[in-house]
């Protein structure tokens, strides 16, 4: 062991520090294994999970400034420390309740840094827990001490990670005086940051409260009252809305149906100027026989007998604009939109019109 | 059916010639089995001289599609003639398989 110059009474207390390494290496494989258990158990994802052992070094340093303050080593509570550094500020909290509930809290020591700022003032926002390892999850009677001594866990969130680390490399723990207008400018990046924070929680609240609510109203079939977009539209397409008309067609020619995913038909449906689910689910229902009588007329008299899950919105997409009065401009720009730009759509589009010219089809 | 096949690095061009029917779609698979097992193969198929495929032919174009990306690579079918590429259309497939 290094000489650091401490006097006999803080020398003793950094001759136990090293005596119990091996159990402070034991406290901190237990203490993170602990809480990733936790966050598992209850599905929560974070940033990061860390945990580290005070080097030697920084406990002398921290005796040779405030040694008399320690009666021994089980007075200093953050040999082992770990940090969750969780997304959302919401989520600071359920970490927090998984410490509360798996390791002995010593309250009179543990810090809610996050309230301890006037309403005036910003900076520095962390949970710090004083914990000891319980019996009920650890219990070797050869080394009582990793029951008993403490070790502290701080909780924030990102942003509160980055601000703590910015101005601890920049700021007032730089080990150089810092001109009081940048103290002030870190001071409100870090009201900066709790905006963030709040507002990434308001937005993660209403997003969630958005989809249940959508949720709902498709258990309803209230389809009329849902927007239609990505995350409504891969909803609807789970319902298979599109499954009856495939089989129909598939059955003329007793055809395998090869499933592709429908979502890169969601810009053609907007195209067609549907706003809402309802808008879509009305086009299946009173166009399912056209886009029927159409694709029973191209493939009927082939023997193709695999068709692509896509077929039954293809032909609903062709029936709905010729019987909406488009033309062979308004195929073109579906075709760009199904298959990509090519000169080819032109031609398909005179060979579908030419095809629909002799169907009956109707609404 | 022929299938002539141009390696230059990841870069493969394919020709396709005739039919590709139930008589030619075992030998059509066989010959474009090597292309299934590249990384990172970009494939271009000239299908000017293919004048027809049925329902086998989609299935080696499906499972050539599905091999090519999941290597990381791209398929492309060019000159494809209106007859062939309207089997292609109302299949659907034209849609799941690029085709300029």
């Amino acid at each position: 062991m290094k000489d650091y110059g401490l006097d006999l009474h803080c020398q003793s207390i950094l001759d136990e520090y090293c005596r119990n390494m091996d159990s402070f290496k034991t406290m901190q494989r237990i203490v993170e294994g602990i809480l990733k258990d936790g966050l598992k158990e209850n599905a929560l994802l974070v940033t990061a999970v860390e945990s580290r052992i005070k080097e030697e070094s920084s406990l002398a340093g921290k005796l040779e400034l405030k040694g008399r303050k320690y009666k021994s080593l089980s007075d200093i509570t953050d040999i082992v420390g770990a940090r969750v550094i969780a997304f959302y500020t919401d989520d600071v909290d359920k970490v927090a309740s998984i410490v509360e509930n798996r390791f002995d809290i010593d309250w009179e020591n543990s810090v809610d840094k996050r309230r301890m700022h006037n309403l005036d003032s910003f900076g520095y926002m962390s949970l710090h827990y004083v914990c000891r390892i319980p019996k009920s999850l650890h219990d070797d009677p050869e080394h009582p001490e990793i029951n008993s001594y403490r070790f502290e866990v701080q909780l924030r969130t990102t942003l509160q990670h980055m601000w703590a680390n910015m101005s601890h490399n920049t700021g007032y723990k730089s080990g150089v005086e810092v001109p009081a207008e940048y103290l002030r400018s870190l001071n409100s990046l870090a009201g900066m940051m709790e905006l963030a924070d709040n507002e990434f929680s308001r937005l993660r609240t209403a997003i969630n409260d958005y989809r249940r609510q959508v949720s709902a109203l498709m258990m309803d079939r209230r389809f009329d009252e849902v927007a239609l977009n990505e995350e409504t539209y891969r909803s609807y397409l789970k319902l298979g809305p599109f499954d009856k008309l495939n089989h129909r067609i598939a059955a003329v020619n007793q055809a395998e149906i090869h499933n592709a995913s429908l979502v890169p038909y969601l810009p053609v449906l907007q195209f067609l100027g549907f706003k809402t689910l309802g808008d879509v689910d009305r086009m299946i229902k009173e166009y399912s026989d056209a886009a029927f009588q159409l694709a029973r007329y191209e493939i009927g008299v082939t023997d193709l007998d695999i068709i692509s899950s896509n077929v039954a919105i293809q032909d609903l997409c062709i029936v709905f604009i010729i019987l909406n009065g488009g033309g062979d401009r308004d195929l073109v720009q579906l075709f760009d939109l199904i298959s990509g730009e090519s000169d080819y759509n032109t031609v398909r589009a005179d060979r579908v019109l030419e095809t629909v010219s002799h169907l009956s089809l109707t609404k | 059916m022929n299938v002539n096949i141009n390696q230059d690095g990841d870069k493969y061009n394919v020709a396709i010639e005739g039919r590709i029917d139930s008589v030619t779609a075992n030998q059509f698979l066989s010959d474009l089995s090597p292309l299934m097992e590249a990384k990172n193969a970009d494939i271009t198929i000239d299908c000017k001289d293919m004048s027809y495929t049925s329902s086998q032919g989609l299935r080696v174009f499906l499972m050539l599609q599905k091999s090519t990306m999941a290597g990381g690579g791209s398929l492309v079918l060019v000159n494809m003639a209106p007859a062939v590429k309207e089997v292609f259309d109302i299949t659907g497939f034209s849609s799941i398989i690029k085709i300029v």
